[in-house]
């Protein structure tokens, strides 16, 4: 009977290997912060577009991250809880990640066509939406908004899952009654995002499908990250002690559907503009399919898409940590490489890597991890007071 | 008690998915007795009689259609498009609540879905059937539909593989093939229970040669399994690729309202609303009147309004999307589009779409009314209006006034459109009755894993 379980918190403390992991990637961070803050001054017409990619991938992991925690909160399941602080750690990083928006807004000028006054005195119809909606101050005002309304959600989820560390006596319909129109609010304000930060790179293209693409990116960013995690984190106890071959095996199979997904909204949009051919929307493929981006575009739909697809349809495969932080590290890859594949062909007709392209997510990520390894050890690995968690530190019935 | 503790702390009591003090004998009892030992009452007389007839209508109307052709429709130059195409994709919507329920519930491990999944499956069949009428009837010489099917013949016809229409014919046969089969396979059990029951020696031969000689013994429900799991794998992508090819008839067109990119999700999420709302309408009138609220509980009415509810906010998600980039766009045809769904001679329509679609159904935030079958019973009818409304104003108000104002037009519906639009509802309320009086409405079987004896103990 799980009542005569005791368990002590401190046993549940994330392992050393954590602090090391934070140490490491905040000295990369710090050096790679270094070669950017050079690359932001002496050429930011190649540095900014590779600052925001590097930043909407991690983004990705974090906004995620948020989405699969308020999945959990509304579906339960075993296969949330396991990871439920891995999750709660990244949502942890969302400060950071509004400052690191900063650049981006100091970036303006040189990213978006809407802010360059001899791009627009060629494009009458931008002017207008540049006069509307597309102009510096209404893209910072609407850029607060979104970050107030996920940094609100994601301060009420953490703040309520450290009460529940406390007692049991909690009520756990807080969670879903903040996580219900969470997820209806995180799908609205990271399409209007996308469109701020991303589509309008490409100014007057129009795809309505383009923050659904984003959404499943992201999701998918965000499961992939915590299979690298959970990889490294269940070599060692206690997660050892609780991560099953079966809760692997469900992150697996999302990870499948979301691969599945990704494609799906990426056929359909690509199937609807090539099929319609217009002059409005047909450049935005031309430029992605010419000058060597073409080989970049094949190469996500293998490694984003085939690759994944066929390995992830095995059982097996999905039951190990061993074979999915392959695949999971593969496609948070590629995730980057989806987001350069939509951001730098606005800056380069030809194929173009920069330094900056590798110097960026480095930067970034290394500080992001510094952060979320911090945010990992303050908690116990498992939330012990939230409901069916002793069910899993029961011995498996497999 | 640990469930009782559960409750209290997350809040709320969940209604069981299936009601206390049943046993393996007393659910194979109810549910087999509906077929066979119960005395079919006037009501179903009168009502199987009423929707008959209005099968009997819908065959009118076709014979006149066939007859006199389809220029006895509303259709006409620039609406060329118009009951036939938005009542074919109204109904192979609503099948596919069906096919969500049967294929993607079972590989999540919903159990809940055993006591509903059998009748939406049917539901599935028979609103499949009556879509297929309809593009059938809209080629103008259904007699040479088959010219449809790439076929070596001599006449040098070929269908064109790039037109999503052809497409078409291939996802809804397809669907329509791997639904029968899905819905029979998983009735076979349940029918060798009837079989083996039925006193009436017709019956019981007609059970039995539908039985295909199940004895129940391992190996067949070995293969069974096997058989059904492969089945739901197969059926799963074709929740998603029959209504996104349905989208593609659209949206790989240039007119305004049709040409846009989120219309293969946003069609995907609109057909399973709608599904669920017909599942909806369809279970509540049943479980009151045989007596089932202990196998479709509250728990099953939540739930179906929960996946209504999101399916729902997809829909309304996909309107504000279209009409906010149709704004940010600068397209001046789509700004058009827009300004003629908000005050064109249609307008009313559109706005009772948005109400009927997007601000009526947020009522099923509110937990109490996600549980009162009533309520439930109105909001679902509101959503099948409404779901029906937004494929009008697709269809209809994007080909009635686009590019050339030259060739600006209206739509009027002609009684016979009305006739076999009605006549399609007939049809397919006729065959529901049919079904609850000859087949088991609920798998019984099924029902049977979900009781307490059926836990295998280690």
């Amino acid at each position: 009977m799980s009542a005569t379980l005791h368990i002590n918190q401190s046993e549940l403390a994330a392992p050393p290997v954590m602090a090391t992991l934070g140490q490491r990637s905040l000295v990369i961070g710090l050096v790679f912060v270094v070669v950017c803050a050079f690359g932001a001054f002496t050429s930011p017409h190649t540095f900014y577009s590779a600052y925001l990619t590097a930043y909407m991938d991690w983004l990705g992991v974090t906004l995620g991250c948020m989405v699969i925690l308020m999945l959990q909160h509304m579906t339960g399941g075993a296969w949330g809880l396991v990871i439920r602080r891995v999750m709660e750690a990244a949502v942890g990083t969302l400060p950071l990640m509004a400052v690191l928006f900063i650049p981006v807004v100091l970036g303006i000028p040189y990213l978006y066509a809407w802010a360059q006054p001899q791009a627009l005195a060629k494009d009458v119809p931008l002017q207008q939406i540049a006069h509307s909606y597309l102009n510096a101050g209404g893209f910072v005002t609407r850029a607060v908004i979104y970050f107030a309304l996920w940094g609100a959600i994601a301060f009420f989820l953490l703040r309520w899952s450290a009460e529940q560390d406390t007692s049991s006596q909690h009520s756990t319909l807080r969670f879903r009654v903040v996580s219900g129109p969470g997820i209806l609010i995180y799908a609205l304000t990271i399409s209007f995002a996308s469109v701020d930060w991303v589509m309008s790179l490409q100014a007057r293209w129009v795809s309505t499908i383009y923050g659904m693409m984003f959404i499943a990116g992201q999701v998918l960013a965000g499961f992939c990250f915590v299979v690298v995690m959970e990889t490294i984190l269940s070599k060692r106890k206690p997660m050892s002690e609780y991560l099953h071959p079966k809760e692997i095996h469900d992150h697996g199979k999302l990870i499948l559907a979301f691969v599945m997904v990704w494609a799906y909204f990426n056929f359909s949009q690509w199937l609807i503009i090539w099929n319609g051919n217009l002059p409005d929307e047909i450049p935005w493929y031309l430029r992605r399919l010419n000058g060597g981006w073409a080989a970049v575009g094949l190469a996500l739909v293998i490694f984003h898409f085939v690759a994944p697809f066929v390995m992830l349809l095995g059982r097996q495969f999905k039951r190990r940590t061993r074979t999915m932080v392959w695949i999971a590290a593969m496609l948070l890859v590629m995730r980057y490489v989806d987001l350069w594949w939509n951001i730098e062909p606005v800056f380069s007709p030809t194929i173009r890597v920069t330094l900056w392209t590798i110097a960026c997510p480095l930067a970034i990520g290394g500080i992001w991890l510094w952060l979320f390894a911090r945010n990992l050890r303050q908690r116990p690995l498992l939330p012990l007071y939230a409901p069916h968690v002793r069910e899993l530190l029961e011995p498996a019935h497999e | 008690m640990a469930q009782r503790i559960e409750e209290e702390r997350s809040g709320r009591k969940q209604a069981p998915v299936i009601e206390p003090g049943h046993t393996f004998g007393s659910v194979t009892d109810q549910i087999s007795s509906i077929v066979l030992n119960r005395p079919t009452s006037t009501g179903w007389f009168i009502g199987f009689g009423f929707f008959f007839m209005l099968t009997m209508m819908l065959l009118y109307a076709l014979a006149y259609l066939f007859l006199k052709g389809t220029g006895i429709w509303g259709v006409n130059i620039p609406v060329g498009w118009g009951f036939a195409i938005v009542n074919f994709v109204w109904w192979i919507g609503i099948g596919h609540a069906g096919t969500l329920i049967s294929a993607i519930l079972l590989l999540l491990r919903q159990s809940w879905r055993n006591s509903i999944n059998r009748f939406a499956e049917a539901m599935t069949l028979f609103a499949v059937a009556s879509a297929g009428i309809f593009p059938l009837i809209h080629t103008g010489r259904p007699w040479l539909a088959y010219w449809l099917f790439p076929y070596p013949n001599t006449m040098r016809v070929w269908p064109q593989f790039r037109s999503p229409l052809v497409w078409d014919v291939f996802a809804v046969s397809t669907y329509f093939t791997i639904s029968l089969l899905f819905w029979f396979i998983g009735l076979i059990p349940d029918l060798a229970t009837l079989r083996d029951r039925s006193e009436n020696p017709f019956a019981k031969i007609i059970y039995g040669i539908l039985a295909m000689g199940w004895r129940g013994s391992a190996r067949h429900w070995h293969r069974y399994e096997t058989s059904y799991l492969l089945l739901a794998g197969l059926a799963t992508p074709l929740v998603l690729s029959v209504h996104t090819v349905v989208s593609f008839d659209f949206a790989v067109s240039i007119v305004p309202g049709w040409h846009t990119t989120i219309f293969p999700p946003y069609f995907v999420a609109g057909a399973i609303y709608s599904g669920f709302a017909m599942v909806l309408m369809l279970a509540i009138p049943i479980r009151k009147i045989y007596n089932l609220e202990d196998f479709i509980t509250e728990r099953h009415l939540e739930n179906s309004a929960k996946v209504m509810l999101a399916t729902g906010l997809i829909v309304a998600y996909g309107y504000v999307m279209e009409a906010f980039l149709g704004w940010y766009g600068g397209s001046k045809y789509d700004a058009f589009l827009l300004w003629n769904r908000l005050h064109g001679p249609y307008a009313f329509f559109y706005i009772m779409l948005w109400v009927c679609n997007i601000i009526v159904p947020q009522v099923l935030w509110i937990r109490k009314l996600r549980t009162t079958p009533a309520a439930l019973f109105l909001i679902s009818g509101v959503v099948l209006v409404g779901m029906w409304l937004e494929r009008f104003i697709i269809v209809v108000v994007s080909l009635q006034r686009d590019f050339l104002n030259s060739s600006f037009g209206m739509y009027y519906p002609t009684r016979w459109d009305w006739m076999t639009y009605i006549g399609t509802i007939g049809m397919f309320l006729a065959a529901m009755f049919l079904f609850v009086r000859i087949l088991p409405m609920i798998s019984i079987f099924e029902m049977r894993t979900l009781l307490p004896e059926a836990e295998v103990k280690e």
